[in-house]
């Protein structure tokens, strides 16, 4: 037999795989049900009946899941006997509530946005929605991306989108671009857009070079 | 002098065409980018580039010595700081 | 040293689990306390198993909130009527129940019980005795030689009637096990059931066939032990429950 050490691969930096579970709240499981696994068919994939033994004083519950695609799930508790908490008339959703004068911006910075292959599949999950009470409040179309947007029962915003086209790699180096000019800027004072931009017109000069030598196909100084 | 960069992507096509087109401004490339420079202010006509709004609004990657002035759904105008 | 308290899941009927199981235990010098929760069960068929599992849930909510230190699932054809392996997907689901409520409870069940203490005593031929009927019996021996052992020969009683394999006698027990092949047998199971009676059996068992003799109780008393860290040193049970015994100096 031959001598076949097979030289150990090292493991990758990144390997997380997706979301387990995003989890949320919930006061009304009947509906969270009708939304999610009636409206949009999403299948239940896992339950839990359980109890509070822990340290803290805790009702008994049940944690549900269902699949939102690539084996990611959402996921809710109910925790049976247990009230919202403060202003139900406030904006806000099952988790909590933001001052009546929260701004649209501001809530809807909080969300989940599943993804879809296609304007066929976008469509059809409009449809659903449409047809039930919960229709879409709005849809989107920029250059890159195509969005529907609802409220679930719970007041959670859900998007729906899909990509007009695949990311490239020039965009990832300017995502990093943009977060370490962010990091930076952040942290010192009066954070700005402007001060932003400006801190990463001197990273883009700093690292030219480095991309010159890395990928030789983007020249420096090509006029057009 | 002012002088701004534009990451190379499909969308910004209409923006780095318009500042490729007017012959004060030279346009070059730093790796993924293209960056606009002149002698004097920056004018980039939204109408012209054709561009909506998100991707307008977000075209702007960088600012070197130099302050936007005005960006709004008419125009981009970018200044020495 | 504080109790440990021991958490039962049985069938309603089951009466033997609660007997041997605090016998054993109460051998070893330690302090424990059992607390038991039941599921319905009164003949051992598919349909009444499948109704028995489904009460489940409800049994580990009520034994989660004794803060049990660990809880044995006594059900050992219960579980391999449901399926190959399945005893690990049910201790998976208690323990998910347990954990996502926080508790530390640990969980054990009868099935992986007699497993564990099969492999702690490298066995890999088995002979069986079981109260079950012909068909039962047949899902039992399948299960375990899905686990990786052979099992060379097994006895069947063909008693239906939970309540009434609490009272098999124990020559009716021995007979069964004095017609079994136990050529090349590395462990003999006296009692593969955890309502079927054989504490006292065990030990002659194992001195008349000169073979390594377990039950299903007296491997979930193992299986307990060497959970909580405990020393596994139970006199008159088999050689499975001596295995940290002091071997005296000669």
């Amino acid at each position: 037999m031959s001598d076949n050490i097979q030289a150990h691969e090292p493991d990758p930096v990144h390997r997380v795989r997706g979301v387990d579970h995003a989890a949320f709240p919930t006061f009304d499981p009947t509906a969270t049900v009708r939304f999610y696994r009636d409206v949009l068919k999403f299948p239940v994939v896992h339950s839990i009946c359980a109890a509070g033994w822990g340290p803290e004083k805790h009702p008994d519950f049940i944690h549900f899941f269902f699949d939102i695609g690539n084996d990611d799930r959402l996921a809710f508790f109910y925790y049976f006997g247990w009230q919202p908490a403060g202003d139900q008339s406030a904006p806000g959703d099952a988790w909590a509530r933001l001052p009546h004068d929260t701004p649209e911006f501001f809530k809807n910075s909080r969300h989940i946005a599943l993804n879809v292959a296609d304007e066929d599949d976008l469509l059809e999950y409009r449809r659903r929605l449409d047809e039930s009470e919960w229709p879409v409040e709005m849809q989107v179309m920029h250059e890159t991306i195509e969005s529907i947007y609802t409220h679930d029962p719970n007041g959670y915003m859900l998007e729906i989108t899909r990509q007009l086209r695949p990311v490239t790699p020039q965009e990832d180096l300017d995502a990093e671009l943009t977060i370490d000019a962010l990091c930076d800027v952040a942290s010192g004072e009066d954070p700005s857009m402007d001060k932003l931009l400006t801190r990463k017109a001197e990273l883009i000069v700093a690292r030219a070079a480095d991309w010159e030598k890395e990928n030789p196909l983007w020249h420096e100084t090509e006029k057009v | 002098m002012p002088r701004f960069y534009v990451l190379e992507v499909p969308e910004n096509e209409g923006v780095i065409r318009v500042a490729a087109d007017d012959p004060a401004n030279t346009v070059d490339r730093v790796g993924p980018y293209r960056r606009v420079t002149a002698r004097g202010p920056i004018v980039i006509d939204r109408r012209a580039t054709g561009c909506r709004h998100a991707v307008w609004y977000s075209a702007v990657a960088g600012l070197e010595t130099s302050v936007i002035t005005q960006h709004d759904k008419d125009a981009l105008r970018v200044e020495a700081r | 040293m504080p109790t440990t308290r021991v958490g039962l899941i049985v069938p309603s009927t089951n009466t033997t689990v609660e007997t041997e199981i605090p016998r054993l235990l109460s051998r070893t010098g330690d302090e424990f306390s059992f607390h038991s929760s039941r599921m319905r069960m009164h003949s051992v068929t598919p349909e009444q198993l499948r109704a028995m599992n489904a009460q489940r849930e409800r049994c580990v909510l009520e034994i989660g909130d004794t803060g049990a230190d660990v809880v044995l699932y006594a059900c050992l054809v219960a579980i391999m009527a449901m399926g190959h392996g399945h005893h690990r997907d049910a201790e998976f689901r208690i323990a998910e129940q347990l954990g996502s409520g926080g508790s530390d409870t640990r969980v054990l069940s009868s099935a992986g019980a007699l497993l564990q203490g099969l492999t702690d005593l490298s066995a890999r031929r088995v002979a069986l005795v079981m109260p079950y009927t012909q068909p039962l019996a047949r899902l039992v021996v399948d299960y375990i030689e899905a686990e990786g052992f052979e099992v060379a020969d097994w006895r069947a009683l063909d008693v239906a009637d939970n309540a009434e394999v609490a009272c098999i006698p124990g020559t009716t027990v021995m007979e069964a096990a004095r017609r079994l092949d136990l050529t090349g047998v590395d462990a003999l199971v006296i009692s593969c059931c955890v309502q079927m009676p054989s504490l006292d059996l065990v030990e002659a068992a194992e001195v008349e066939f000169g073979i390594p003799t377990l039950s299903a109780a007296t491997a979930g008393a193992y299986s307990i032990l060497r959970r909580l860290g405990l020393p596994v040193d139970v006199p008159g049970a088999g050689s499975l429950l001596r295995r940290d015994a002091a071997v005296p100096v000669s």
